[in-house]
């Protein structure tokens, strides 16, 4: 993993953070670029939120150093440690961290009295931001009396109002339920794209990561397991880890029977199947070796019929059709295998009809055992 | 001692630099030491010292040898179990009923139950004392002489200066009402779930109870039990007044009659005073044990309660328990105010039964006055500086990551487990003995000190819980908006902790204003408090002009100890301490 450019906006270079001797962040390093929105994703406990805190100064590493435009915030070695009131940034908590004395207007206000802005410009500014987020005419209500969501834009405008220069984001949408999380998750790209204000978001939902974030450090064990933007992680994952936690892969034991430049033909192990693969994670698939083979149940073409044809095409049987609203996930027994396939809603497929599926050689990847 | 912080990660917290700082923590921990752990080493110290070769200091075993020929000592150890032991057992297993009854069955006017219990909490135990005295004295008491009217027999049975005398004083002082403000949350909180997924398996409600309900509320139950017979050990004030009659000395009053001896036999006192804490370790250690186990009992947001239906039991249930509560609230106060309008304490055929007399001469009298005085400056005083005091411990606690926390939180906790006369002998060394505390002496400042420790457990705890509920993440957001630890605090921390600090300060108004056993031996005839004059007149034998002063102490507690529930009401936290 590199430190990005040469001088990130906001760098972290060599953090580590130990809880007795449990290691929640160890050697990290990333840069953040300007304007960005990057998403640390991972599952809970893999530090992303420790690092999170890190950064904002609310917890400080063991070791390495965070800079922010060139400046130190926090160095292990020369004992530097910028406290958070200090660092301009913004946070939205996973809790929203409603101050429930105060009502919409005075919470948001709060930034600019105490940066004694004068009366009148934090009037303007109050309504500003409360207008950008929504809760035009909230400003006299106790914070308390919001709903979940309006209490998450109370946080937001609190967040953004002095105009940090980043902001960071705790697993923002976790405590919403599903349709008013989607409906955030626009938002917040929209007054992303208007403020230009750079984001760090905390997530370990795939789908907030994927769909709001610019870039996507995915992170395991206290480490970086591969940055990327949404699109390339999810098609180009550099480790099991990121394959398995990104998207949904079927993965079957392969031996390797031949191999052709940038081709290898696996034989499936436990049946007689045989398919060619162009896409190698990690591995050299000599002859002989055994490997993992990995298909994304989106890339198998599936077609009516028991004509199987050609290269990686394979006869079979559908054996049970989910309905899961806007498409079926479908279980296919072929060749003494099984594989999941998602079928749109329109294929009026049956239990038990014959089927052929087709595996492009650049959807079956070949990972190490 | 606190400059030794781990090396590693908490030597490089942020909270060091945000907080008030390494250096003000230690200060805190070093004037806790001074206050709570000196005195009790002073007081170790004091029991082996013997007078060597020409006033020499010397150390020996002397004094514990020769103690136990004391008059009386031996006895009063025995009577202070005896005692706890009969109380424990009449009032234990009632408290748990009444609890139960108030919070899992159809119970009617469970709003005035509570009441009732709540009112026996802060009643003052002296001036409550005083009522049954009126009603249950043997020559003149209310309830002899109607028993005598109706029955046309010369003397009624009662009298309240023996042993059932005192355990039926304690059983309506605070006993039952302490351990069923306790138990009330463990029965309100306990999840019907819990029940009905038993029953749903199969067992039947008998099983159910002996399965699940008892063995998740046993912590509960133990705990309950364990500080139960810590305070009942310390008991002071109903021993003073009602034990000499018969002779009969619990160890406090033992060591007060000690210290009152010409010349005070302090060596003795203390003597017995560590024999009593030395018995109390098992107990002082197993409630500090029972209170880091995990509490089986846990609210959540998804609850139901499980409502037993007491069906032609409701009525009789509800006239059995606010009979009780009347008998422990309403009695002994109507006939102590009565008391204070009579001519002669209990004497209804006199000529003029009824005057104001009393009230105008305790309300002229000079040392009255002065004594009013007192309580307010101490209560007062013991308040304004208790709560800034808890508070400090309480942040230093929760929200910093100093090493000696721990040490901190053992010295806010163990005055809660000194029984009052102990823990006032204890001070009374470091005040006599110690030369810069000795100009402090007979002054309120000397009471001051007993009463903020008296409520530092209490005080230090109900700002520790509310503090631990007001979540770092407000406090956080603040930080990250730019706000200084300064501004943070004054804008965000003391808004919110607010209503629990006056509180906090109420109630320890009002335990300094009715404390007996702490002050008892600090006080000297300057700083002589409402109370301490109640006691004089009292084993004076003016109960008249005893009564009014008693009148005045309920008004001045009880008055304070409803603002408090009030406030405390609002703000979530009504089992309060």
């Amino acid at each position: 993993m590199t430190a990005g450019d040469a001088s990130p906006f906001l760098g972290l270079a060599h953090i580590s953070k130990l809880f007795g001797s449990f290691r929640a962040v160890d050697d990290l390093s990333l840069g953040i670029v300007e304007g960005e929105v990057y998403a640390l994703l991972g599952p809970s406990g893999c530090g992303k939120s420790t690092t999170l805190r890190q950064i904002a100064g609310l917890d400080s590493p063991d070791t390495g150093t965070i800079t922010l435009r060139g400046n130190v915030l926090f160095s292990a070695a020369d004992d530097v440690f910028v406290p958070p009131q200090k660092r301009n940034m913004g946070m939205v908590f996973q809790s929203y961290a409603i101050w429930p004395h105060l009502t919409v207007g005075e919470t948001v206000a709060y930034p600019l009295r105490l940066r004694r802005v004068a009366g009148a410009e934090v009037e303007r500014a109050v309504h500003g931001i409360l207008a950008q987020v929504g809760l035009d005419g909230f400003a006299d209500r106790p914070s308390t009396t919001l709903s979940g969501g309006q209490q998450q834009r109370v946080a937001l405008a609190r967040a953004l109002v002095y105009k940090p220069d980043v902001l960071l984001l705790d697993e923002p949408f976790s405590n919403l339920d599903v349709k008013l999380r989607e409906q955030m998750r626009v938002e917040l790209k929209l007054l992303q794209r208007q403020v230009g204000v750079t984001v760090i978001l905390v997530t370990h939902d795939q789908s907030e990561a994927l769909s709001l974030a610019d870039r996507v450090a995915v992170m395991n064990a206290g480490r970086i397991e591969q940055v990327g933007d949404p699109v390339e992680l999810y098609e180009n994952p550099v480790s099991p880890f990121v394959r398995d936690f990104i998207g949904l892969s079927t993965c079957f034991d392969v031996t390797v029977s031949a191999q052709r430049g940038d081709e290898a033909e696996v034989r499936f192990d436990g049946g007689d199947t045989s398919f060619v693969s162009g896409a190698f994670r990690g591995v050299t698939p000599v002859p002989g070796a055994k490997l993992v083979a990995a298909i994304r149940p989106e890339s198998i073409e599936i077609v009516r019929g028991s004509g199987a044809v050609g290269a990686n095409r394979l006869a079979g049987t559908v054996e049970t059709l989910l309905f899961i609203g806007d498409r079926f996930e479908c279980h296919v027994r072929a060749g003494g295998l099984r594989f999941l396939v998602y079928v749109p809603r329109s294929d009026r497929l049956r239990e038990g009809d014959a089927v052929t599926l087709h595996v492009p050689k650049d959807a079956l990847s070949l990972w190490p055992k | 001692m606190a400059e030794v912080a781990s090396p590693g990660a908490a030597a490089r917290s942020p909270f060091r630099r945000l907080r008030p700082g390494t250096l003000g923590a230690s200060v805190v921990l070093l004037v806790m030491l001074v206050l709570v752990a000196y005195p009790l080493v002073l007081l170790v110290e004091a029991s082996f010292l013997v007078e060597g070769a020409g006033g020499a200091k010397a150390y020996g075993f002397e004094l514990w040898r020769t103690a136990w020929d004391a008059p009386g000592l031996v006895p009063s150890i025995v009577n202070t179990f005896y005692r706890v032991v009969v109380t424990e057992v009449i009032a234990f297993p009632a408290a748990i009923l009444i609890a139960w009854a108030v919070a899992r069955t159809d119970l009617p006017g469970k709003k005035l139950i509570d009441a009732f219990f709540w009112i026996a909490f802060f009643l003052p135990a002296l001036p409550v004392l005083m009522g049954w005295i009126l009603l249950f004295d043997p020559q003149y008491g209310l309830a002899n002489q109607a028993w005598a009217y109706l029955f046309g027999v010369e003397k009624g049975p009662f009298d309240i200066y023996t042993f059932s005398g005192i355990i039926f004083a304690h059983i309506a002082a605070r006993s039952v009402a302490a351990k069923y403000i306790f138990l009330s949350p463990a029965f309100r909180n306990l999840d019907g779930a819990m029940e009905e997924a038993s029953r749903i398996a199969g067992a039947s409600p008998l099983r159910t109870l002996l399965r699940i309900v008892i063995p998740v509320l046993m912590p509960a139950f133990l705990i309950t039990l364990c500080i139960s017979l810590i305070h009942s050990l310390e008991s002071f004030e109903i021993e003073l007044v009602l034990g000499p009659p018969t002779n009969f000395y619990v160890f406090s009053t033992k060591i007060y009659q000690f210290i009152q001896e010409d010349p005070p036999m302090f060596g003795v006192a203390t003597v017995l005073g560590l024999a009593i804490l030395a018995s109390m370790l098992p107990l002082i250690f197993w409630q500090q044990y029972l209170s880091h186990q995990r509490s089986y009992v846990t609210v959540t947001s998804h609850f139901s309660l499980n409502i037993l239906r007491l069906r032609g039991w409701r009525w009789p249930t509800f006239a059995t328990i606010a009979a009780f509560g009347t008998l422990i609230t309403v009695v002994p106060v109507v006939f102590l105010v009565m008391g204070t309008f009579m001519s002669l304490y209990g004497h209804f055929g006199l000529a003029e039964a009824w005057t104001l007399d009393h009230w105008e001469t305790v309300l002229a009298d000079p040392p009255m006055l002065r004594a009013t005085g007192n309580t307010l400056i101490m209560g007062g005083a013991a308040a304004l500086f208790g709560v800034f005091w808890y508070s400090l411990v309480a942040y230093i606690s929760v929200r910093t990551r100093f090493a000696a926390r721990g040490v901190l939180d053992f010295l806010s906790w163990l005055p809660a487990s000194l029984p009052g006369i102990i823990l006032g002998l204890a001070l009374l060394w470091v005040f006599l003995n110690v030369e810069l505390f000795q100009p402090l002496y007979g002054t309120i400042v000397v009471l001051v000190v007993a009463c903020i420790l008296n409520s530092i457990s209490t005080g230090v705890q109900l700002v520790k819980s509310n503090m631990v509920q007001l979540g770092r993440d407000l406090e956080e957001a603040s930080f990250i908006t730019g706000g200084s630890w300064a501004y943070t605090f004054r804008r965000i921390v003391l808004p919110l902790l607010g209503p629990v600090l006056i509180a906090v300060g109420l109630l320890t108004f009002v335990s300094a204003a009715r404390n007996v056993s702490t002050i008892a031996m600090l006080v000297a005839s300057d700083n002589r408090p409402l109370a301490m004059l109640q006691v004089d007149h009292i084993v004076d034998g003016t109960f008249e002009a005893g009564a009014v002063v008693g009148v005045l102490i309920v008004l001045l507690t009880l008055g304070i100890a409803v603002i408090a529930r009030m406030i405390g009401r609002r703000f979530g936290f009504s089992g309060l301490r």
